[in-house]
């Protein structure tokens, strides 16, 4: 009788605990995951004692295969879902809810010791894929272009395909990073390198922005959409969030949520 | 969320109106202006837009995906029903078949061309076509002809690949093609089988001068423009004409020779070194079209069509005589060369004049041949005194043209081919049986019972031009040779798409 309350007492202790440790599986976005969704989620677990995080900043294309999948209760992502990945949702009668959770704009970044202060659009397509090889063909002083790009999974590679390249492929010589620090990294360290990062990387050491036809990104010209390489980011969710899930995404629209947004360099939705 | 729900079914019912070929990113445009109007927020756009997305990945357009290069594409093809007879009678100087004997074939036939074209990124196009029958002539299919596999056996319903090609438009007024491709000169049946999709490469260049020749008179007496300055107005439209001048050339190979280099010495056969070089095929186009109105022009085009290298094929001397009897005992059918090129440099002259009376196109069209090296070509089929034999030339009148349904259109031509005028190995199919030294008349009458069904029927009757030559050629329906005279009546059922 005693080893019988003894182990009801220690069953109802242990499934006590497993639903004060509520879990949250977040996968998807560099961008979104490596500065922005963990400190969205560390205010949260302030707020959320026993909350915990299984964040995968893996790109965006991991992020909607997991809502997809099952695997993740919240995708991020630096990207629209393409058709493709609608069909296959539905097909899994999984229905890709997007929220909007901010706004970013791709910064282009050369080195800080580049002449480069500001490029037209069509220099920018014609660089990322190819057509022009030298800097002295853009108004630099010449030198090998060296182009950065992001790896095939995330949003920004194809982001910027769709909004700088007429969704040409990028040059053939072009080397693939796998997150924007190490886009922003290289860049900072070749005198000869081009690549693109999130606005919230801009900061990096080493490299500076370029005014795209005039314009440079910042939280005004991203609102006013005036410049030329801004996007939403998102949350994917299966539907319209619940428990948990709903929890972090209103906390992340929430003003308490959009003053990080906006503490981390992205813009915030209001 | 009313008005998201009021923008999703508008959406929604543009779709359907749209018989959904408008896709669900076409509707982007729509949402950032209604976002830029304030009546939506992001939000509901990136909801509504997500809705879209999903239905339109429902559809059977939503399920198809084309890869990125590719930034337009187009399904085409047609399918024809037919029913054929072709009627010949042999004569001299054939010493096998008694002259005067006659022969008839008749035909049910089928065809089936299915294509894919489009354009790639970076001003390159892409084409390719599958085709029933392996015939560089023809494409039809003869129901019931298989002599084995059982009755209705598909021994003969082939899928061929009837134009594989890559183009450039990069440079301005320049079109370049390689591979397998359309027919890019401008040709009639006389020279070129419509079927016959030729290989190698073309450059094609277009450029359009619009010119003013008078007209557009103003009045000296100024008029007041709206704001307020003194112009001369007009009193009569400036008289304009376009012409486009054009240039195609083409390098096609016309016979591979296979080996180039062969291991040891080369073979010697017939007394002669076995070819080494690939034949190819050489045109020359320079032409013009003068559209005088949007309705009347005059077309003309030029070309010089010329032959290097030997292949391994066409090599040997063309005759275009019947086949004989030799004097071995029994006596053997021996048979004479119908396909050689060689001594074929033709000149050519298509021209077409097309022109309204009242509501209803007409065409006058002709075409214009000659060999300058028919004396040669004459020689070395043993008739020296048959040099002469070097012309050709076509000339007809067609009235209407179909483009939709009920429309009509008749087409009639005479047309005089000699025996060394033109390479045979290219002429129609179906007239004269791809034979030369043959004259006669067409008339074709099609009409369109729907804007994709059309019934056209086709009479041909020919001639033999030389009586003491062959109709040289390799028959299509008859081995007879020469056709002293045939017919050929067709019925047809096209559907396009």
């Amino acid at each position: 009788m005693k080893i019988t309350h003894l182990a009801l007492t220690l069953g109802l202790a242990f499934l006590s605990t497993e639903a004060r440790a509520e879990k949250l599986v977040i996968k998807g976005s560099d961008t979104l995951g490596a500065k922005l969704v963990p400190q969205l989620a560390e205010q949260f677990k302030a707020q959320h004692p026993g909350t915990t995080f299984d964040i995968a900043a893996e790109g965006s294309t991991t992020g909607i295969a997991a809502i997809i999948d099952g695997t993740a209760q919240i995708g991020m992502s630096s990207r629209r879902a393409k058709p493709a990945e609608v069909g296959a949702a539905s097909a899994k009668n999984v229905h890709m809810k997007p929220t909007i959770v901010a706004y970013d704009g791709i910064a282009v970044i050369v080195n800080s010791a580049n002449p480069i202060k500001s490029l037209t659009k069509k220099q920018v397509e014609q660089i990322f894929t190819g057509d022009v090889a030298d800097w002295s063909a853009v108004g630099g002083s010449g030198g090998k272009i060296s182009v950065y790009t992001r790896n095939t999974s995330s949003g920004t590679y194809s982001d910027f395909k769709e909004l700088a390249m007429k969704k040409r492929d990028y040059a053939g010589g072009s080397q693939k990073m796998a997150g924007n620090e190490q886009i922003a990294s290289e860049v900072g360290k070749n005198a000869n390198g081009v690549g693109y990062v999130g606005l919230a990387y801009t900061k990096a050491s080493g490299i500076k922005v370029i005014s795209i036809d005039g314009v440079l990104p910042s939280v005004s010209t991203v609102h006013a959409k005036t410049y030329p390489y801004a996007r939403p980011t998102f949350y994917y969710t299966n539907g319209e969030p619940a428990g948990l899930a709903k929890q972090f995404v209103d906390f992340t629209v929430s003003g308490a949520g959009q003053r990080i947004v906006a503490q981390v360099g992205f813009v915030p939705i209001q | 969320m009313l008005r998201k729900t009021f923008v999703l079914v508008t959406m929604a019912a543009s779709l359907m109106a749209g018989a959904m070929t408008m896709r669900a990113q076409d509707a982007g445009a729509l949402l950032d202006l209604l976002v830029k109007k304030h009546i939506i927020t992001d939000q509901e756009a990136e909801e509504v837009r997500g809705e879209l997305t999903r239905d339109a990945a429902a559809t059977s357009a939503g399920k198809l995906k084309l890869s990125s290069p590719i930034t337009e594409v187009e399904l085409y093809g047609d399918a024809r029903l037919r029913y054929e007879v072709r009627t010949a009678q042999a004569g001299a100087p054939d010493t096998i078949t008694r002259p005067g004997e006659n022969t008839q074939r008749d035909r049910a036939r089928y065809r089936l061309r299915l294509g894919l074209r489009g354009t790639l990124a970076d001003d390159w196009f892409f084409g390719l076509r599958l085709e029933t029958s392996s015939n560089s002539r023809s494409t039809n299919v003869t129901f019931g002809d298989e002599s084995s596999g059982g009755p209705f056996s598909k021994g003969s319903d082939g899928i061929n690949v009837g134009q594989a090609y890559l183009g450039y438009k990069g440079f301005r007024d320049f079109t370049l093609t390689a591979g397998r491709m359309p027919n890019p000169l401008i040709t009639t049946s006389m020279i070129w089988d419509a079927d016959i999709n030729p290989e190698g490469i073309s450059e094609q260049w277009k450029h359009t001068f619009n010119l003013s020749y008078g007209g557009g008179q103003t009045s000296a007496a100024a008029e007041t423009s709206k704001d307020g300055k003194n112009v001369a107005p007009l009193l009569s439209e400036p008289h304009k004409i376009t012409i486009d001048v054009f240039a195609n050339f083409a390098q096609f190979i016309y016979d591979d020779s296979n080996p180039e280099d062969p291991v040891g010495p080369r073979a010697v056969s017939g007394g002669r070194l076995v070819p080494n070089t690939d034949a190819y095929m050489l045109a020359w186009q320079i032409g013009a079209r003068i559209n005088f109105t949007k309705d009347m022009y005059l077309q003309v085009a030029p070309t010089l069509y010329n032959y290097t290298g030997n292949g391994d094929t066409f090599n040997v001397h063309f005759s275009g005589d019947p086949n004989f009897l030799n004097n071995a005992v029994p006596p053997v059918s021996v048979a004479r060369n119908q396909t050689g090129i060689n001594s074929l440099l033709v000149f050519d002259v298509p021209a077409e004049f097309d022109w309204k009376f009242g509501e209803v196109p007409m065409r006058i069209f002709s075409d214009f041949a000659t060999n300058f090296e028919a004396d040669d070509r004459a020689a070395a089929a043993g008739h020296p005194d048959k040099g002469d034999q070097r012309y050709a030339y076509q000339v007809g009148l067609g009235i209407g043209r179909i483009k939709q349904k009920h429309d009509w259109q008749l087409e009639v031509f005479y047309q005089h081919v000699e025996q060394f005028a033109v390479d045979p190995n290219l002429v129609d199919s179906d007239l004269y049986d791809s034979r030369v030294n043959m004259e006669g008349f067409a008339v074709k009458a099609g009409y369109a019972l729907s804007d994709a069904v059309t019934f056209n029927l086709t009479y041909g009757y020919g001639e033999q031009i030389d009586g003491d030559l062959g109709t040289g050629g390799v028959g299509d329906a008859f081995t007879l040779n020469p056709l002293k005279k045939y017919q050929i009546f067709q019925a047809d059922l096209n559907v396009k798409f």
